[in-house]
């Protein structure tokens, strides 16, 4: 029997929750435009547009955004349409791969009301559970406050929704509130959210922005989170925290996750050159993405 | 994004602004703009972001970006950099409406950058046209003499009249249309003068993080509530459009 060697891009592909991935990067939400898609086209295993709220969101004012040392600290608000609105423009985002769908609601009745919207809609291949956005008034982080509150959203989501439940969780309590998740049924858990940061313009001696820090400089701080949650659960881990290059992919998936989310990172790069470069660590290693999850060596 | 590695042809200090020339052969449209950068990134990340700049020039060969040091992002940028980084021309710019006689070109301190391309644009379509610009003092304000018969003032009256660029601009609501690019209070100030009929269009400055329309980081505040993004549905809006 001759066994043909597998080609460069099929050693890129993963399964995640039952759904085929061509390629184990996806786009964080909140990073891709619609306008952006053209240069994703073949890269991104999935799909993942901003979040969806029930109602439109103006979001807040500006400044939204201030340059960090090898990142940005952002405050958007969950600018978005309104769930209605943006499941009529939803076919734009169809790249021809799976699509799944962030969302964030104010209450658990929210989220559950978002999932039962969604939950028969064939396009969309999984949902994402936004609980970890720092820069809103309602909701947002204070789902991550402890075990108890994951437990509760999940729970509701799971018993209205039937798709692929992720849980998008913030770093701190991080393995705790994963294994809550889990318990209360989601399906995977991205890992993590911006976090928590303050800019001050000395200048003016005020607050330039107050949101959450995202890029390179968070990638430790998120890898060392995936590494503990991949530890603690057996559901797979989606890893999202300042991946800008094939090697951060490489990582990520070595500390246990089974995709990793590009976001910040596509501002100032094509996501594409993080591919290539992943699959060229995949041909110098001689591995595969599906054998990299998890392989990391002692500890 | 996608970003391009171009050759720096020229470095050029005009006043408090320094200008840099690039070879870019491909079609710019008057207000356009492009993220930029030193090369050699992603090697430290940081700065992390590329900064947005609206083109000064362009002859279809070679374009040009002016600037003032406010920053990292900008410092590094003039430090004579052999190559830069740029996207390809980005954003909506101005509309140019050929019908009814003069047009007024009014920009405050470095928002003078796009009013040279719009300002090739009328004389290719025929269409006069008067430069009012505004500066802090006489040290930006040398700038205006690439652009011949421009009125000029400056905030200590180094210069031209002294006040803001309205002071040097009197009598807007003659004019068929405005074009306006500066901060964000000066623009209001040019919204009010040209009139409430008039044909108004203004160039944003905002921070931007992408220039793709991705992180909505560079919003503006609109008529009809909330937000719109000014690298895609501007920098260049109908003034009317605009909340303030």
């Amino acid at each position: 029997m001759v066994v043909r060697e597998k080609t460069a891009r099929e050693k890129l592909a993963v399964e995640l929750c039952g759904i085929a991935l061509e390629t184990p990067l996806i786009p964080a939400s909140g990073t891709m435009a619609k306008e952006a898609l053209g240069e994703v086209e073949g890269v991104y295993g999935a799909i993942l547009p901003k979040t969806t709220t029930p109602k439109e969101r103006a979001g807040n004012p500006p400044p939204r955004i201030a340059e960090t040392p090898a990142g940005m600290v952002n405050s958007i608000g969950l600018q978005n349409p309104g769930v209605e609105k943006f499941l009529e423009g939803l076919d734009d985002f169809d790249l021809g791969v799976p699509i799944f769908v962030s969302v964030a609601g104010d209450t658990v009745d929210e989220f559950a009301a978002l999932c039962e919207r969604l939950s028969g809609d064939s396009r969309i291949s999984a949902v994402e559970l936004n609980l970890s956005c720092p820069n809103v008034e309602h909701g947002g982080l204070t789902f991550c406050a402890g075990p108890a509150s994951v437990e509760e959203v999940i729970e509701a989501c799971r018993a209205a929704i039937d798709k692929p439940l992720f849980a998008k969780l913030t770093n701190e309590g991080v393995v705790a509130n994963s294994l809550a998740a889990e318990g209360a049924g989601a399906d995977a858990l991205t890992v993590i959210n911006t976090i928590p940061a303050l800019t001050i313009d000395p200048n003016t001696q005020s607050v330039l922005v107050r949101g959450g820090l995202s890029g390179p400089a968070i990638k430790p701080v998120a890898l060392r989170a995936v590494h503990d949650v991949s530890r603690a659960v057996s559901i797979p881990v989606i890893a999202s925290g300042g991946v800008a290059g094939g090697t951060d992919v490489a990582e990520f998936m070595l500390a246990g996750a089974t995709v990793v989310q590009v976001g910040t990172a596509s501002f100032v790069r094509e996501p594409e050159e993080i591919l290539r470069e992943f699959s060229d660590y995949l041909e110098r290693m001689d591995t595969t993405a599906g054998e990299l999850t998890g392989a990391l060596r002692g500890l | 994004m996608k970003f391009h590695p171009v050759k720096v042809e020229a470095r050029e200090e005009i006043g408090g602004y320094t200008l840099l020339h690039y070879r870019w052969n491909g079609p710019v449209e008057p207000g356009q703009f492009v993220m930029a950068r030193v090369a050699g990134y992603p090697v430290t990340f940081d700065p992390f972001l590329a900064r947005p700049f609206s083109f000064y020039d362009h002859d279809g060969e070679t374009a040009s970006l002016l600037f003032e040091v406010r920053g990292r992002g900008t410092a590094l940028l003039d430090d004579s950099p052999d190559k830069i980084e740029v996207t390809a021309p980005l954003g909506r710019g101005f509309r140019v409406n050929g019908a009814g006689g003069p047009v007024a070109l009014l920009g405050g301190g470095i928002g003078v950058a796009p009013l040279k391309v719009l300002s090739r644009r009328l004389e290719s379509m025929s269409i006069p046209y008067d430069v009012f610009l505004g500066f802090a003092d006489a040290r930006y304000s040398d700038v205006a003499h690439e652009f011949p018969g421009a009125e000029v003032a400056t905030v200590d009256g180094s210069s031209g009249v002294r006040g803001t660029v309205l002071d040097a601009a009197p009598d807007l609501d003659r004019y068929a249309a405005v074009y306006a690019c500066g901060p964000n209070p000066m623009l209001a100030a040019v919204k009010r003068a040209a009139g409430e009929n008039a044909f108004c269009q203004l160039s944003v400055e905002e921070r931007m993080g992408c220039g793709n329309g991705s992180c909505n980081g560079c919003v503006v505040p609109v008529r009809d509530g909330g937000y719109v993004r000014s690298c895609i549905e501007g920098p260049v809006f109908d003034a009317e459009v605009l909340a303030w």
